[in-house]
């Protein structure tokens, strides 16, 4: 009788094959699961896995409220079933196995997106108090959490490509929309400073602008703050570039300027080159094959090269590894250009990449598939960057500023 | 028979021998002699046949009696064996008669002809009967049984008792035994020693000459010998002459042994096999018929049967492509019906036979893949526009006309909506929107990357148009070319033609011409640009200069309606196309060139490759003639690929790649490459069809332009919509 009364979940376990595994976890105590192996059918996927561990902090403690988890063996994520996974990559399953599970890495909700008068074309979000963007109404806008735009930042005469936070009390906005650049910051302080700056243009070259701190004494603005006119009144410094740097044959799209030394740059040309900022000269080049729109370093030692370009893959080269130019990793869930990509500046594995598809996408190295794709966008999206480390901001063709908050990256 | 005779022949010798062996002791030198002559005979029983045997008789008896001839003679049309033993009796006969002579003989002649032979099986091989119990018929047709026969023990001492059992000879022929008398023995031992038969027989009797007469001592004829015979012929030794020297020079060849071919063939080979053919003019043996399967069979296995739904499908093929035999089932074999085609199949198989022309067919055995050209593969051609990615979307109407930045940074595009937009490539943005007013014919950007000037060929009007990009240095620049005095009329007659005026609403000048423009062509140093007007007739290409503002007619006569105009990229040449020829200008020297015939119905475009040499061009009939302009006035190679009409072609910059764009709604991209070594031909490799653009009005992509760095090709299509192709 007792056979008889078997449903058919249990046949179904009964059929699959058991796995003794054990779960641990870097994550805090409320997290942590006791460290005992327990058998589980080996056809779980990951959502049966992170249901597993759910019950198992409940049993522990009964106000746990369930939420998601991916779960990392051997070092990669598990993105199919248990049992294909073990035998993909040729794992045993008679030991014991050792799953690590961390916190299911996507935005839990969405902000609701700050409105702009035209297109946004770059945004900034390295300062955890406000982001600035820049558009191509020839401004830039410093925002608040919230959509409430605080600052508007007036002076160009051509659309804003690129913006850049330099210290964390002042902001800074290059704009290369007419081949020449206009180098403007402004701060909290209500002084402008002028800091060493580099910036690639259309004419092949990468222009490296030395402002003085001298001179910034002489132009201190003010800022007039008034209800519904918030403007910067900013001088227009014009400089001489120091140094020039020669070599790509086609328009510099993106430079990346991380330490003190080194300026990486990615061109139409379809290079990503380095280049000694003292020498002037370029240190390495790799060929990808296709014209590159951005580049971002960072990952692992913050010496991982991720760049993307005129076709939906977004590569990342691995500059120390000798002998070879090919990308140690291909993603490819994109359906258009990527027009930005951007690495977490604390995690060595995740980076967003934007697309003119309309997709924001969050990926992990440790799995080819993205972790979440961020489908807020109408249009295309110009650019994309983190907020404080658990949101990630974009802006696209619909004039819109997104940001999907509650990315937990430990 | 004759077998039979030798082995009767043997077993009288071996006889003899016996009797030899008895007689030893009487006479020493006979006995030798007869062994030599016994030894003698046999060999020549052995080698001879026994007719040639009687012969022999016949010759060492030549002078017996004629009588005994003809008995003899008698016995060989008989045609039996028992001669010998005949012989014997007559012997005996002779013996006993005495002097009796000839006479006796006659009579014993008939006698004998009345004792005819017990058996009658003929002359057949006795082996035959060797396991029958009976060795013959007799004349009346009864088997004669065979007689018991003696075992050997019995048989030896029966022979020892017996004194006469020598003189017995076994007769097989008639299974008995025969005892020869005495007086045989007598004639035997004679015959051996080579002697007469009989002893009465003188060999050596006086010659009688029975031709003797009187008058032999004369001949009978007595002219003498003529001289001829004694001579050797003079004409013999002339021929003879004549042969040697023939034979000398060579010219007569005897025929050498010939090889005997083997006899044997193959017995299963085909008929129409190459010897077959050989040897025969123009043998086609005839279409077997299909030897009949399993089908065919009466009771055929089930997977032969066809299904109901089979048969219902039979009924809608048509009535051709019907399966002729349709097999069914029938449980043994004379349930089954006759076949009622049975008639009708056999009259068309002979109508087959003898109606259908049977003809050798000459298939020459060419791998085909050999035949294709020998191309380089699509993947190592690359990089090359694969795939859209980016459109630019805005304008309301089909876009006619697009034009590319030297810089490759914007593009501008004209549309029939009456507006000329300008566009970011890289983000797809619009930067700005000039408003005409009227329907674009063609855009062109100006190929100075310092001077963002745009020309725009608008109705009658080609308009020089100022994009606003740049930095401000360049800009103060192009507005100070783009400024025309209050319209000077140096030559009224020229002022009908062309006058320079400036635009009111927009920044620029306005070029007003007589009649339609349909295109604008810069030339590269961005100074002078060249417009041509179809319905112009002899004023109908102009060549117009910026920095002065002056126009020139272009003193060429066209001899055909112009369609568009290139310059060359390095050199001071000018190609127009009219719809059927393409005419080359030298500028400076202000003559014709060259006249490139295309062969085509209506040139449609024309695109020059940058270096110069070589040209292709598009036609409303869908073909693409490459003209490589050091090889012939005649295409090169012809690319039929478009379904309809070409809209346009271009060539890439830098990359080695041409394309070619059509209004169904295509544009096919190619490999082109051209090479410095001046002995080889273009390559020419077909490389994508790119497809994305919807139909409208019957149009579909109105013009194509390549990037001028990147490997990636603009369209510009009747659905309003441009779109960029990327590698």
């Amino acid at each position: 009788m007792d056979m008889n009364i078997e449903t058919p979940e249990d046949q179904n376990e009964e059929n699959s094959r058991r796995v003794q595994v054990r779960f641990k976890t870097k994550l805090k105590p409320p997290q942590k699961v006791p460290s005992n192996s327990i058998a589980i059918p080996s056809n779980l996927t990951r959502f049966g896995l992170s249901s597993v561990v759910n019950n198992l902090l409940q049993a522990v403690n009964p106000e746990w409220k369930s939420e998601p988890f991916d779960f990392l063996i051997n070092g990669e994520l598990v993105r199919m079933s248990l049992e294909q996974f073990l035998l993909a990559k040729g794992i045993s399953a008679e030991k014991v196995l050792e799953i690590e599970y961390i916190k299911a890495v996507a935005p839990q909700k969405e902000e609701e997106p700050s409105l702009h008068d035209d297109w946004v074309s770059a945004v900034d979000g390295s300062n955890p108090g406000f982001i600035l963007t820049g558009c191509y109404d020839n401004l830039g806008r410093v925002w608040k959490a919230g959509g409430v735009c605080t600052h508007i930042l007036e002076g160009h005469c051509g659309a804003v490509s690129s913006v850049n936070i330099i210290k964390s009390d002042v902001c800074f906005a290059a704009c290369a929309g007419l081949k020449y650049v206009t180098v403007a910051t402004a701060s909290k302080d209500q002084t402008l400073r002028l800091w060493k700056v580099c910036s690639g243009s259309w004419d092949c070259t990468i222009s490296l602008w030395r402002t003085n701190d001298s001179d910034a004494a002489g132009n201190q603005v003010s800022i007039k703050k008034r209800k519904g006119n918030n403007q910067v009144e900013e001088p227009q410094l014009e400089g001489e570039a120091i140094s020039t740097l020669v070599g790509h044959t086609q328009c510099v799209s993106s430079v990346v300027w991380p330490q003190q030394e080194t300026i990486y740059s990615a061109s139409w040309d379809h290079s990503v080159r380095t280049w000694d900022v003292e020498m002037g000269k370029d240190l390495s080049d790799i060929f990808c094959g296709k014209a590159l729109n951005c580049i971002d370093i960072g990952g692992e030692g913050s010496a991982l090269i991720a760049a993307g370009g005129s076709d939906p893959i977004l590569r990342i080269w691995d500059p120390r590894k000798p002998g070879t130019s090919a990308p140690v990793f291909q993603f490819s869930s994109h359906n258009s250009w990527i027009s930005a990509c951007k690495w977490h500046n604390k995690s060595w594995f995740h980076l967003i990449s934007a697309s003119y598809d309309g997709k924001v996408m969050l990926w992990d190295l440790r799995t080819a598939w993205p972790l979440s794709v961020i489908d807020s966008h109408k249009d295309k999206v110009l650019c994309a960057d983190w907020w404080r480390g658990d949101s990630v901001i974009s802006g696209g063709v619909d004039s819109k500023l997104c940001v999907s908050s509650g990315v937990s990256i430990q | 028979m004759r077998e039979r005779k030798k082995s009767s022949a043997v077993e009288v010798s071996s006889v003899k021998k016996k009797k030899e062996k008895k007689t030893k002791d009487n006479n020493e030198p006979r006995e030798q002699k007869e062994k030599e002559e016994s030894q003698s005979i046999m060999k020549q029983q052995k080698n001879t046949t026994s007719r040639s045997k009687k012969e022999k008789q016949r010759k060492t008896t030549e002078d017996y009696e004629s009588l005994r001839e003809s008995e003899l003679s008698g016995d060989e049309v008989h045609g039996t064996d028992r001669d010998v033993d005949n012989a014997d009796d007559h012997h005996e006969e002779d013996q006993t008669d005495g002097s009796e002579g000839h006479r006796g003989v006659e009579e014993s002649d008939s006698s004998e002809d009345e004792v005819a032979p017990r058996n009658t099986i003929g002359d057949v091989p006795l082996e035959w009967y060797k396991d029958e119990k009976h060795i013959g018929y007799d004349i009346s047709g009864k088997k004669i049984t065979k007689k018991e026969r003696q075992d050997k023990l019995a048989s030896f001492l029966a022979n020892v008792d017996d004194s006469k059992s020598w003189r017995k000879i076994y007769d097989e022929y008639n299974d008995e035994e025969v005892e020869l008398t005495k007086e045989e023995i007598r004639l035997v031992q004679r015959l051996l020693k080579g002697k007469a038969p009989h002893t009465d027989f003188d060999q050596y009797a006086d010659y009688v000459d029975w031709f003797k007469y009187d008058d032999a001592l004369h001949p009978l004829s007595n002219a003498p010998e003529p001289k001829r015979r004694f001579i050797p012929s003079k004409w013999e030794s002339k021929k003879v002459v004549q042969y040697v020297r023939a034979i000398r020079k060579g010219l007569i060849k005897f025929d050498e042994p010939k090889e005997e071919e083997p006899k044997f063939y193959l017995l299963w080979g085909d008929d129409s096999s190459a010897a077959e053919k050989a040897k025969h003019l123009a043998y086609i043996p005839a279409p077997k018929p299909k030897l009949p399967g399993h089908e065919e069979s009466y009771n055929p296995s089930l997977e032969y049967i066809p299904t109901q739904e089979e048969l219902n499908s039979y009924q809608l093929m048509y009535e051709e492509d019907r399966p002729k035999f349709i097999p069914r089932r029938f449980t043994s074999l004379r349930s089954v019906p006759a076949y009622e085609n049975a008639v009708k199949d056999s009259f068309e198989r002979c109508m087959d036979l003898y109606l259908c022309p049977r003809v050798r067919k000459k298939r020459v055995n060419i791998d085909p893949e050999t035949l294709k050209p020998k191309l380089p593969s699509r993947k190592d051609l690359k990089p090359y526009p694969v795939a859209c990615y980016l459109e630019y979307k805005g304008h309301k109407g089909a876009v006619v006309s697009i034009s590319t930045e030297a810089s490759g940074q914007w593009f501008a595009s004209g549309s029939t909506d009456g507006t000329v937009r300008i566009w970011e490539v890289e983000s797809g943005r619009c930067l700005r929107v000039l408003e005409i007013g009227e329907a674009i014919q063609y855009v062109a950007w100006n190929p100075l990357p310092e001077l963002p000037v745009l020309a725009v060929s608008v109705g009658q009007d080609v308009l020089i148009l100022n994009t606003g990009l740049g930095n401000e240095e360049e800009q103060r620049r192009v507005k100070d070319l783009l400024h025309v005095e209050t319209p000077t009329a140096p030559d009224d007659n020229m002022a009908s033609i062309v006058s320079w005026l400036q635009h009111d609403k927009l920044d620029g000048i306005r070029l007003r011409h007589f009649k339609m423009v349909s295109s604008v062509e810069w030339h590269r140093r961005g100074d002078y640009l060249s417009t041509v007007m179809p319905a112009g007739e002899s004023r109908a290409i102009f060549m117009h200069q910026l920095s002065k503002k002056l126009s020139h007619r272009i003193p060429f006569k066209l001899h055909g309606l112009p369609v568009s105009s290139v310059f060359h990229p390095t050199r001071s040449i000018f190609f127009v196309s009219t719809k059927k020829n393409i005419r080359v200008y030298d500028l400076l020297k202000q003559r014709l060139i060259k006249k490139l015939e295309t062969g085509l119905k209506e040139v449609s475009s024309i695109a020059i490759h940058p270096a110069g040499d070589n040209l292709i061009v598009g036609s409303r009939e869908g073909k693409l003639c490459w003209f490589d302009m050091d090889l012939s006035s005649k295409p090169y190679r012809v690319l039929k690929c478009h379904p309809k009409d070409i809209t346009n072609v271009a060539f890439h910059r830098s990359y080695p790649l041409f394309a070619s764009c059509s209004d169904d709604c295509t544009a096919y991209v190619f490999h082109g490459m051209v090479y410095s070594d001046l002995n080889q031909n273009p390559l020419i490799v077909p490389l994508e069809i790119l497809r994305g653009h919807t139909s409208s009005n019957g149009r579909g992509v109105m013009d194509c332009k390549f990037h001028p760095r990147q490997p990636w090709l603009f369209t510009a299509g009747a659905d309003s919509v441009i779109r960029l192709y990327c590698h």
